[in-house]
């Protein structure tokens, strides 16, 4: 049987208010400066808003940290990410700079492993990019700090973005992968329960009510035809990603012999004025090199038949009255 | 249980757009006024029980370890709850178990949200892009309910109106739409049919939070407590053979189990008013019926007679539920809030006169999670 690698990659820019005492530590840095923040007898480096120890509100009274410090403890990075400050090898290091207390995560650019040792000093460098961000900043050794001249930004940072990116990678489970196979031949592979006799499709290759696990041989081919249970028009919204920009009809649709409906199935080809519950439609696939189920995944949350449609049509025959749909749906 | 229950501190933030807070400064103001209504301080703490929507909301993973500090949990026990759009009740129900329990003697828990921080649509998407959002899902649904129970299309306009004109008199509601009216919800756009824009909650930043005890440091409270009577929560799963969305069944089976802990026999007369969590205009009838508040087909017409609305004889969401605020992690927790604040006798404005026993409910996920608890201004109510 084939076997479908499955990847999916969450990515969103995210943005932070970063607040009181956040957001001023950014601007600082933007301008080249380290800001820590008066915490009783101690100074804090990387600031923070609330006193670790009581919990009590600290006053924004900030001091003037580093450039330079020490270096508390250290790892070192033989093998960058792309998401890693650095893409060549690099440290991590606490590093505890002149005037503050505590010691602040960060990275060094260091020649090797061999030139990074607890107790070393280094200093601060800031990019030449600068965007309010804790990456605006680095470290190197003391003897390898260059003098900058840091031409400070305009305003307060105020909101920060981050872009946040994850991929996973798997292969689609069994059941999921019969179904997926199912699609690109132009089939519906859903599964019986042997306990309810009730047909799942997609089926997540068990019965959730009865606790049992299903096997190839509960799978059952379903005809492409079914009834349409529900349904609402989608005017799109603009957010990122959105590719939608015209109003649709998205469908919810027994097919024929299930109990389990297809949510959210997409009705292009026929008026809004003639759909309704009840309807009868059929399920027209495209030509098999053009059949696409990338999107069919291990996740049960989001049923989908993939890109595998050409259209659901209109069948012809008399409208099923609501109450013989399965259950109430 | 070893422990009964009680309230006695409640705190909630301005609810807005986006609120020039960082996380922490959020969550620290809702629990700060928390205990300031309770005259306690973090230092009578003994464990904290925070909610927030799935992390992906904001790109923040696992908050519960970096909010400590602004919550002065370091030392401390802290929970986190975990349930989609239902957490801030289930947060609240867990809070209160720790203490019925009998394991801690004051407990505070917060539910927050700084929904302005990512973007809800395609969270709700499951991070896909294309997704058409939680209106989309639940249209087909409402649909269907319509279809079924016969109910009229100004219904869910109807109830627009009513929650929008109750958040008139809650300042903390982030929506106060004075010029609100059955005309201006018909004509906002029709965003997921039959769903128009005004029948659909707001996105908000947000934080709510509430101090709990034992009967004994209830006996020290400054104010007057909420009794928790009882709470039950149900989960089923959003797919499968044979499911009934519209009504779910999981949503009977905990009202039912919260009825029979509370010693309620006829909820519609035995319960003054009620925080329903309602995010399109029509969950308010789906629930009043899922809830077994009504008989089935009949939700609509407590709608339709304003039995719901405040003066009625079983007002829902009179703080302006979550159609005027919704902050989503603590959109629950604030149902159980407000159902306390009503019982306490201080909703101000929006106050249920002579309010005795109140509901607060949260759902969540497709309609998959309920929350529910029942609190009095009595630790031992008899009903009649």
């Amino acid at each position: 049987m084939s076997e479908f690698p499955v990847s999916f990659t969450l990515e969103y820019p995210y943005t932070r208010t970063p607040g009181p005492v956040i957001g001023p530590f950014l601007t600082a840095l933007r301008d080249g400066r380290i800001l820590g923040i008066r915490c009783g007898g101690r100074v804090l480096c990387p600031p923070m808003e609330f006193d670790p120890d009581t919990g009590e509100t600290l006053r924004p009274d900030f001091v003037e940290v580093g450039p330079s410090g020490r270096v508390e403890s250290w790892t070192w990075i033989a093998e960058p990410t792309r998401k890693h400050p650095f893409q060549e090898p690099f440290a991590f290091a606490l590093v505890k700079l002149d005037g503050a207390d505590t010691a602040m995560a960060h990275a060094v650019k260091a020649a090797g492993p061999e030139a990074m040792s607890t107790g070393m000093r280094v200093t601060a460098q800031f990019r030449e990019e600068r965007a309010g961000a804790v990456s605006d900043v680095y470290f190197v050794p003391e003897d390898d700090a260059r003098d900058q001249a840091i031409q400070p930004g305009e305003g307060e940072v105020e909101i920060t973005t981050h872009l946040i990116s994850l991929t996973y990678e798997g292969m689609l489970h069994p059941h999921n992968a019969r179904y997926a196979q199912g699609l690109l031949d132009g089939k519906f592979i859903g599964q019986r329960s042997p306990v309810s006799g009730k047909v799942a499709i997609p089926s997540r290759g068990y019965d959730a009510i009865a606790c049992v696990m299903l096997t190839p041989a509960d799978d059952v081919e379903l005809p492409p035809t079914g009834t349409v249970a529900s349904y609402t028009v989608i005017t799109p919204i603009k957010y990122r990603g959105q590719t939608e920009t015209e109003s649709y009809i998205s469908a919810t649709i027994f097919l024929d012999g299930s109990d389990q409906s297809l949510p959210m199935q997409d009705i292009r080809d026929i008026p809004l004025d003639e759909f309704r519950v009840g309807m009868r439609v059929r399920a027209i696939f495209k030509p098999p090199a053009e059949r696409n189920i990338d999107a069919v995944g291990n996740d049960w949350m989001y049923p989908t038949v993939g890109d595998v449609l050409e259209r659901w049509e209109p069948t012809g025959e008399p409208d099923v009255p609501v109450e013989e749909l399965p259950e109430t749906m | 249980m070893a422990e009964r229950c009680a309230v006695i501190g409640l705190g909630q933030t301005k609810y807005a757009r986006c609120l020039p807070v960082s996380m922490d400064g959020l969550v620290r103001e809702a629990a700060l006024r928390a205990l300031e209504d309770a005259e306690l301080t973090f230092t009578d703490i003994d464990a904290i029980v925070l909610g927030k929507a799935p992390d992906q909301l904001e790109g923040v993973m696992m908050p519960e370890l970096s909010l400590c500090d602004a919550l002065c949990a370091v030392g401390k026990p802290m929970h986190r709850v975990h349930t989609a759009g239902s957490v801030g009740g289930s947060t609240a129900i867990t809070a209160a178990t720790l203490i019925e329990s009998g394991m801690y003697n004051t407990v505070l828990t917060v539910a927050y949200e700084k929904q302005s921080d990512g973007n809800f649509m395609w969270a709700l998407s499951g991070g896909r892009s294309g997704g058409q959002g939680a209106g989309g899902s639940f249209a087909p649904w409402i649909r269907n309910y319509m279809k079924r129970s016969g109910a009229p299309e100004h219904i869910g306009w109807q109830v627009a109106v009513k929650d929008r004109l109750n958040a008139l008199k809650n300042p903390y509601a982030h929506l106060h739409m004075k010029d609100i009216s059955i005309e201006s919800v018909k004509e906002s756009p029709m965003l997921w049919d039959p769903l128009h824009f005004l029948e659909s909650c707001p996105s908000s930043d947000g934080a709510s939070a509430m101090v709990m005890t034992n009967a004994a440091g209830a006996k020290r409270a400054p104010r007057p407590p909420a009794w928790v009577l009882a709470h039950a929560k149900r989960t089923e799963s959003g797919v499968f053979p044979g499911r009934d969305p519209v009504i779910p069944v999981a949503g009977m089976e905990c009202a039912k189990a919260l009825y029979k802990k509370a010693g309620i026999t006829d909820p519609r007369r035995q319960i003054d008013c009620a925080e329903l969590y309602v995010p399109f205009s029509w969950f308010e009838p789906m629930w009043l019926e899922t809830h077994l508040i009504c008989g089935p087909g009949e939700g609509w017409k407590m709608v339709d007679s304003g039995a719901t609305e405040i003066g009625g004889d079983f007002p829902v969401d009179m703080s302006g539920g979550v159609l005027s605020s919704n902050p989503i992690g603590a959109s629950g927790m604030i149902r159980c809030l407000e159902a306390a604040n009503q019982v306490r006798g201080t909703a101000g404005d929006y106050q249920v006169e002579g309010a005795r026993v109140a509901l607060g409910q949260a759902y969540g996920g497709p309609s998959s999670y309920f929350a529910m608890w029942i609190v009095s201004s009595e630790p031992n109510p008899t009903f009649k």
